[in-house]
């Protein structure tokens, strides 16, 4: 394509596309670009190739019904998706789930973060050739997993979060396992941090490469690392606590540039500061219900069912009519991995929601993904994109 | 670099005081723009607003109160709600603050089926873009004054808004063929202030050869 | 052992039994991944399950590259072209794996914009289940793509190769002929008509001279 600069030269850029079946895109997206040589004058972002219909399956069915399909959302991290949903309803109806459910929560909620921090650096890390630190990262994942299948019976689709509680209590032993992969995690950050800290190819690559300023980042509704990595101290945990957030000990990770190096350190970072925080939980984890005794929400076990002939009706009218959500509109924000994940409910009073949607903290990401890679060189694109963290499910629901 | 601990500062923490005074402080300010208080969201902040004053009132939320993050933009299509009387669509938009965290309200503007338009505010965030490219995706809202008013998340030969109640969810359309985006990256080197002299003439999305091996049924 | 290695230095098999044998123990997949289903395959690729057992630890991003195309989570409407022509890319012997309930059915996505199945687009050899599926399963699809590969016979499909080449190459040959002869009756015609042409002016040069001497 032959154009005339800004500068007034006449010059032959090249058009190159990426995607949407690239080894480096993580699912399925796609950019177009215009190379100067092989610097990238203009880029544009595609989505949509794994648009799922999300909101229209889930005006469908009960309230309850919506939570399988929450999970397939972030797949990396699915249980934080359930619990988000669960929490905007739980607000909508004015519940307060027990102590020890909160706690569980907050124990998983971090797990899960750490294995989608762990995720996203370790496919970093494979992009920008160091397979070593890919392996290092997903050993402590695969430890994750297995707490995962042991507690819920599924390895990556959970769907463990329920509207008032959780599906069931732990199993015996859970403390055990959680402390020996934090170990692990421990030692694999370690491994990591040696790999990458000094290393002279890894920094090249990514310091200062595709730096974001804040006030730009904030108009691009940047949520969550990647916003932090910029130097903004906003976390959702901190700013307005749920599940008794405030009253356990960490700190929020900021950056300094708003680089590609600056984004992976800071999830490795928090990574750090999640392990704090599921030390404090495990040590508050104490015996009592996981899920609220509340009639209008609370499915009634098949025990009771089988004996009492007002559970037999609950628990019908629960499962063919769904719980019955008070009308109104309402806007819940919670800190999942990616940044804050917002679902925007519409409920007419009736068993069934009327509208959900979904705010993806990803979309935001790649919605300036040209402003981070215009002017750099094509293979720095591969950097950014790598870390910001796109989950396809997510971005395009 | 960024560890725990060094260049951490503690942030406000929201308190359901500060929300309320917020609230009021709001109220107060939008009143010009004669925003009213939306019955339907007794859990927050959402105001209703006429779509003439749309975009002086998001002005003025940004600047004078501080709203500095756009979260979302939501569509609603209200067709067969149960008791509703008014416009068939509305358009939400959620904002918040990233500094001062009690501050987080919701705007909506009801829109007629008639006449489905909107002003953007894609000028004021950057975020805005994109997702009015959604909802117009979705439910079909012209936002007035987008600069770049497409599909995102369906293909370019889908023909509805299928977010819409009236779409039946299981109607579906093949694609025959790849989108296209050569007309957007045009776009974009103009708005960098470049100028294009001359086109690739090896593709071109209506030739027979380009379109072999698609899928037409 | 020296002398007796270059004394027994063959061994005789089946031709078919070899090329199954080198075809089936390096199957390099292409990972068509979008969703969920990926993240398992990198999970099947880590040191827990070790997808080099079996010699298919090289993933290749490129169809021209690979032997089994492994498609991995929802397609949709707006990707159904892009995997029909990667399919199309792939070079023969190809295999196809659906990995996950999404790819197989189209799973829990029964909606306006997901493919119910891929083999609405692409012929499929296996099917996993799950959602996602584990990567034992994954493992489970392999086996059976190698009990296929050693079910085949290289000299059949050779033979079907050679007879196909054998009837264009005649067909090439009966129309080139065509053409030719074709091609000489023009040329003769031509020909003659540029002798009348010539003896034509000889005759009108023969009169002139004779009129004009």
């Amino acid at each position: 394509m032959k154009v005339l600069t800004p500068e007034g030269e006449e010059k032959n850029l090249m058009v190159l596309n990426i995607g949407p079946s690239h080894g480096a895109t993580h699912g399925c997206l796609r950019y177009i670009t215009a190379l100067d040589g092989e610097n990238i004058a203009a880029s544009v972002g595609e989505i949509g190739y794994l648009h799922r219909g999300f909101e229209k399956m889930a005006e469908r069915g009960t309230w309850q019904q919506v939570l399988p399909l929450t999970d397939r959302l972030d797949y990396c991290s699915a249980m934080m998706n359930n619990f988000a949903y669960c929490r905007a309803v739980e607000k909508m109806l004015g519940i307060e789930i027990p102590e020890r459910a909160k706690v569980i929560r907050v124990i998983v909620n971090e797990l899960s973060r750490i294995a989608d921090h762990f995720i996203c650096d370790a496919a970093a890390a494979q992009d920008l050739g160091s397979t070593t630190g890919f392996f290092y990262l997903f050993d402590s994942r695969e430890q994750t997993m297995r707490i995962w299948e042991k507690l819920t019976g599924a390895r990556l689709t959970n769907s463990y979060g329920r509207i008032g509680g959780l599906y069931r209590d732990t199993y015996e032993g859970f403390e055990e396992d959680v402390l020996a992969v934090c170990k692990t995690v421990e030692k694999n950050l370690h491994d990591v941090h040696a790999c990458f800290d000094r290393n002279r190819i890894f920094l090249d690559r990514t310091v200062n490469v595709g730096c974001m300023t804040p006030e730009k980042a904030i108009s691009y509704g940047w949520t969550g690392p990647c916003l932090r990595a910029t130097g903004v101290a906003s976390d959702v945990r901190k700013d307005e606590p749920y599940w008794d957030y405030e009253t356990y000990d960490w700190n929020v990770v900021t950056g300094t540039r708003g680089d590609v190096f600056d984004r992976l350190m800071v999830r490795l970072a928090e990574a750090e500061e999640s392990l704090k925080i599921i030390r404090q939980a495990l040590k508050r984890l104490a015996p009592g219900p996981v899920s609220v005794e509340d009639p209008r929400v609370r499915v009634p076990s098949h025990e009771r069912v089988y004996q009492d002939m007002e559970a037999l009706a609950g628990r019908f009218k629960s499962v063919f009519e769904g719980i019955r959500v008070p009308a109104g509109e309402y806007y819940c924000g919670t800190e999942t991995a990616n940044g804050e994940l917002g679902f925007t409910l519409v409920s007419d009073g009736s068993g069934h929601p009327w509208r959900v949607k979904v705010r993806p903290p990803c979309f935001t990401q790649f919605a300036a993904f040209h402003e981070l890679v215009e002017g750099g060189m094509i293979a720095d694109s591969i950097a950014c994109l790598s870390s910001i963290n796109i989950i396809a499910g997510e971005l395009d629901r | 670099m960024a560890t725990s601990g060094d260049n951490v500062k503690e942030p406000i923490v929201a308190t359901p005081e500060a929300a309320k005074a917020f609230e009021e402080a709001a109220l107060k300010a939008l009143e010009k723009f004669g925003a009213v208080r939306s019955e339907k969201n007794p859990w927050g902040l959402t105001v209703v607003v006429d779509r003439c004053n749309l975009h002086a009132t998001v002005l003025a939320m940004r600047d004078e109160l501080g709203l500095d993050m756009l979260m979302d933009i939501v569509g609603i299509d209200y067709l067969g709600f149960k008791d509703y009387v008014g416009p068939r669509f509305a358009v939400e938009y959620v904002f918040k603050s990233v500094y001062e965290p009690a501050k987080r309200m919701m705007v909506k503007v009801l829109v007629e089926e008639a006449d489905l338009k909107v002003p953007t505010i894609s000028d004021l965030y950057g975020i805005a873009n994109w997702q009015e490219r959604e909802v117009y995706d979705q439910y079909g809202v012209i936002f007035e004054g987008h600069p770049d008013l497409r599909r995102i998340l369906n293909h370019v030969e889908f023909v509805g808004h299928p977010l819409r109640k009236d779409y039946p969810a299981h109607r579906r359309q093949w694609l025959s063929t790849n989108d296209y985006l050569y007309p957007a990256l045009e776009k974009r080197l103009e708005s960098k202030g470049y100028r294009i002299l001359e086109r690739p003439e090896e593709i071109n999305p209506s030739e027979e050869e380009y379109l072999q091996g698609s899928i037409k049924k | 052992m020296a002398v007796e290695a270059q004394e027994a230095n063959f061994f005789t098999t089946k031709l078919d039994f070899i090329v199954n044998w080198g075809r089936k123990n390096s199957l390099w997949p292409f990972p068509y991944g979008t969703a969920c289903c990926a993240i398992e395959f990198m999970s099947t690729e880590t040191s827990p399950y070790d997808l080099s057992r079996i010699g298919s630890e090289y993933v290749r991003f490129t169809p021209r590259q690979s032997d089994v195309l492994a498609v991995q989570g929802t397609i949709t409407y707006k990707q159904a072209p892009i995997l029909k022509r990667i399919y199309e890319q792939l070079a023969e012997p190809k295999w196809v794996i659906a990995m996950g309930a999404c790819a197989t059915s189209g799973g829990v996505y029964d909606c306006y914009c997901t493919v119910p199945g891929i083999d609405n687009i692409i012929p499929v050899d296996v099917y996993i289940g799950g959602c996602p599926s584990r990567p034992e399963a994954f493992f489970d699809a392999m086996f059976e793509i190698q009990k296929k590969v050693s079910d085949e016979s290289y000299m059949a499909q050779r033979k079907e190769r050679l007879k196909e080449q054998w009837e264009l190459l005649q067909a090439k040959t009966a129309q080139a002929k065509q053409e030719l002869s074709e091609y000489s009756r023009a040329k003769a015609q031509e020909l003659k008509e540029k002798a009348e042409c010539l003896k034509n002016t000889a005759i009108r040069k023969a009169e002139f001279w004779k009129e004009n001497p």
